[in-house]
């Protein structure tokens, strides 16, 4: 029973009925279903088994990650499992992808086709994110859900362009394709996809574990950002042909990264890579540094590979150093001018930004109206990056007069012109003025 | 109110300082803050604004045989899938994946359906018609000379190996050995997914196996219902198998070498079709019968 019918009961292992309604989809391992179970309609991905090589060890790990749970609620974790069919095939089923959320295979085309039920054409949509802050939030969400994942023991094996969907308004991120997800140290026989598989898996040497999946992070990373392969430059475009064993040449024998700054064998083509080239012109070294690490060092020596503590940090200030400019352009303080170490000024339109200093961190946070500084920025001992503690706002009773709202749920202090420190309830706030101090208990803040 | 007052005069005092600041730096620094602003601004700077990610092309060649033994239900039957088809291959291609498809035809002339490969999500399938004799070697003869870098193959960024499905439902008419023998010696031919389709008794098996190059990727129809689920079967598994990067198995236990990976999808696409085709039912008329 490898292929369901519509209108077709499949029995859950702990009661109830899912029918299937329609298919959703099909991949390496089987075919996904839309389903009616106790009135409600949810995803059932029923396995080809004979595609299979572990089955039954297969089916164990999955009932032991349902009785596990998700990390958090960022997986679209499977539910329950079907009966076993007498054959031996079995299924899952999981919530169903929310409204909103776009497959990252289409934001890195930046369309979706969608099908015009009249006339069957499929018709083009753009698929943007619609601001920079959504784009490091997704990827700061990326990033998260890994740490989580691995500091809940497991490996996800095969991460790959098909694992994500994402909001391009907000930048939430569920992880989906999420059976495959096994302890450190176990595969139930997942092979993978060159490109994001860790050369050593690409070579046979390794199985996939927790330090591959941190290569194939780097990769899906560097293709949200760069919007192109790190792997494929000159050298790989020689070749014309991407035959099998070209693929097992440039993705593991001899990967060379496109911005390798002691390899320059295997640079981006102008034509082909365009985007590389133009994006890696503006993300801060810092962010490029990160990735020539994971891509050079961290090739053949996976320990030196970025852990996901280590993207979440870097990418939480690459969230705190977007400025959106009064004319209208938006970019890292890095694409900015910096007259002084604590200024930064738009070269388009001239328009200065003052900065406010942490006592935890050497950069400094740009200060425009509607920029945002978040829990975990404030508070050393918060985890909690989507929870925003402090706004650059105008005072509603004051126009024209710019100060910093409270928004966390805990009592700040800040000096005032008169050199004394008020006491900032939540919800209130203070203006902005040259010599602001702010305490936030463990971390101080200074203009 | 006391702190509502203090502050008003915080904000002055803000935007005092500040305007002096920029007046002291302003002169200094005006020369380096240029020329650093050039850089910054002589490119589209725009980190939301990307094109697509660069994609691997993949071209789907389908050598459909056109001669007048087609005529009637097999025509009819093959022109209603190749429609069909186009949809399913459509949601074949990856993120990095562009699948173009191209139509040569043979029977006594050979002809490309359109004069160049077009994307899938443009493809319109143009209904044939079938008439005169089987003239297979001078398709492959064509096939040749289009399967290059300056023919069809022209992508500027990478291609994978094509796909290549035959079609046809009698011996050959003309001197087919000719036209394998040259098209052979076509490195895209030699990495390329080739795949074919006998259909009736007419089809000569041997012949298409020497085409493919194994006779696990042959495969033979003799009804219409069989017609169409071959056709599918066959263009899906391997324009699926062909746009992707190669599957890996990992209990290899071993360093995988050369060797290992040597035509590693054709095997792939053997295996698949086979099972695929042992699954399918085989109970309705066959096309010799009932004429």
């Amino acid at each position: 029973m490898t292929e369901l019918e519509i209108g077709q009961e499949v029995e859950l292992e702990f009661g109830g009925k899912a029918q299937v309604l329609s298919v959703i989809g099909s991949g390496g391992q089987g075919t996904v279903y839309l389903v009616r179970f106790n009135g409600q309609k949810w995803a059932l991905k029923w396995y080809d088994i004979d595609k299979m090589k572990k089955p039954k060890e297969f089916l164990k790990n999955l009932r032991s990650n349902i009785a596990d749970g998700p990390p958090d609620n960022k997986f679209l974790w499977p539910k329950y499992l079907t009966k076993e069919a007498e054959d031996g095939t079995f299924g899952y089923i999981m919530d169903l992808k929310p409204e909103g959320f776009d497959s990252f295979v289409d934001i890195l085309n930046t369309y979706k086709l969608e099908v015009d039920p009249l006339t069957g054409r499929a018709v083009k949509k753009d698929v943007k994110f619609n601001s920079l802050t959504a784009m490091i939030t997704a990827v700061i969400n990326i990033v998260n859900s890994f740490r989580l994942l691995h500091r809940a023991g497991k490996s996800y094996q095969d991460l790959n362009d098909g694992g994500f969907f994402i909001n391009v308004n907000t930048g939430a991120v569920l992880v989906c394709d999420c059976d495959n997800i096994a302890p450190d140290g176990s595969n139930f026989g997942i092979g993978g996809k060159p490109g994001y598989m860790a050369p050593e898996v690409v070579r046979g040497i390794t199985q996939p574990n927790v330090q591959t999946d941190k290569y194939s992070l780097a990769v899906v990373l560097f293709k949200l950002l760069f919007r192109g392969d790190p792997m494929e430059g000159e050298k790989v475009v020689r070749d014309v042909c991407l035959t099998e064993s070209s693929e097992l040449k440039h993705y593991g024998q001899n990967a060379v990264f496109v911005y390798d700054p002691n390899n320059a064998s295997n640079r981006p083509v102008r034509g082909i890579h365009d985007n590389v080239i133009k994006f890696w012109r503006i993300y801060p070294d810092y962010i490029k540094d990160a990735f020539i690490r994971s891509f050079t060092t961290g090739i053949s020596d996976p320990t030196k590979r970025i852990i996901e503590n280590e993207w979440q940090k870097l990418f939480i200030r690459l969230r705190s150093e977007i400025i959106m400019c009064g004319c209208g352009r938006t970019n890292f303080a890095s694409m900015f001018v910096q007259p002084n170490e604590k200024t930064f000024k738009c070269p388009k339109c001239g328009m200065e930004f003052v900065t406010l200093g942490f006592s935890n961190r050497s950069y400094r946070m740009p200060l425009f109206l509607g920029c945002k500084f978040y829990e975990c920025e404030i508070n050393p001992e918060s985890e909690e990056f989507m929870k925003v503690a402090g706004e650059l706002v105008e005072n509603k009773l004051k126009p024209g007069v710019i100060g910093i709202k409270n928004c966390s749920d805990r009592k700040w202090r800040a000096k005032m012109p008169d050199g004394v420190f008020y006491d900032i309830a939540p919800g209130k706030g203070f203006p902005v003025w040259q010599g602001l101090e702010i305490d936030f208990g463990q971390i101080k803040a200074q203009i | 109110m006391n702190n509502e007052n203090i502050a008003e005069q915080g904000v002055n005092e803000a935007i005092n300082t500040e305007t002096s600041a920029q007046i002291e730096n302003a002169a200094p620094v005006a020369n380096v803050s240029e020329a650093a602003a050039d850089d910054m601004l002589d490119f589209d700077d725009n980190p939301l604004s990307a094109t697509g990610v660069s994609r691997k092309s993949l071209v789907i060649f389908f050598l459909i045989d056109t001669s007048g033994s087609m005529k009637g239900k097999k025509m009819g039957e093959l022109n209603t899938v190749m429609e069909e088809l186009i949809p399913e291959i459509r949601k074949v291609g990856e993120a990095d994946t562009e699948v173009k498809v191209a139509v040569l035809t043979f029977s006594t002339d050979v002809r490309w359906m359109y004069s160049n490969p077009i994307p899938i999500e443009e493809f319109e399938w143009a209904r044939l018609r079938a008439s005169g004799v089987t003239s297979l070697g001078a398709a492959l003869k064509e096939l040749n000379a289009r399967m290059s870098r300056n023919g069809f193959l022209n992508s500027p960024s990478l291609s994978f190996a094509p796909v290549i499905f035959l079609m046809t439902d009698g011996y050959p008419s003309d001197d087919y050995k000719a036209g394998l023998k040259e098209l052979q010696a076509n490195s895209w031919y030699k990495f390329g997914l080739k795949a074919a389709l006998g259909i009736g008794s007419e089809a000569n098996d041997n012949v298409l196996a020497e085409f493919t190059g194994s006779a696990d990727t042959v495969v033979h129809a003799y009804s219409g219902g069989q017609l169409a689920q071959m056709i599918k079967i066959i263009a899906v598994t391997s324009s699926q198998i062909g746009s992707k990067s190669m599957t890996l198995s990992d209990d290899t236990g071993h360093e995988i070498g050369e060797e290992d990976v040597f035509a590693a999808k054709q095997k792939l696409l053997g295996q698949q079709i086979q099972e695929l085709v042992g699954k399918t039912e085989t109970d309705d008329v066959p096309f010799d019968t009932g004429w």
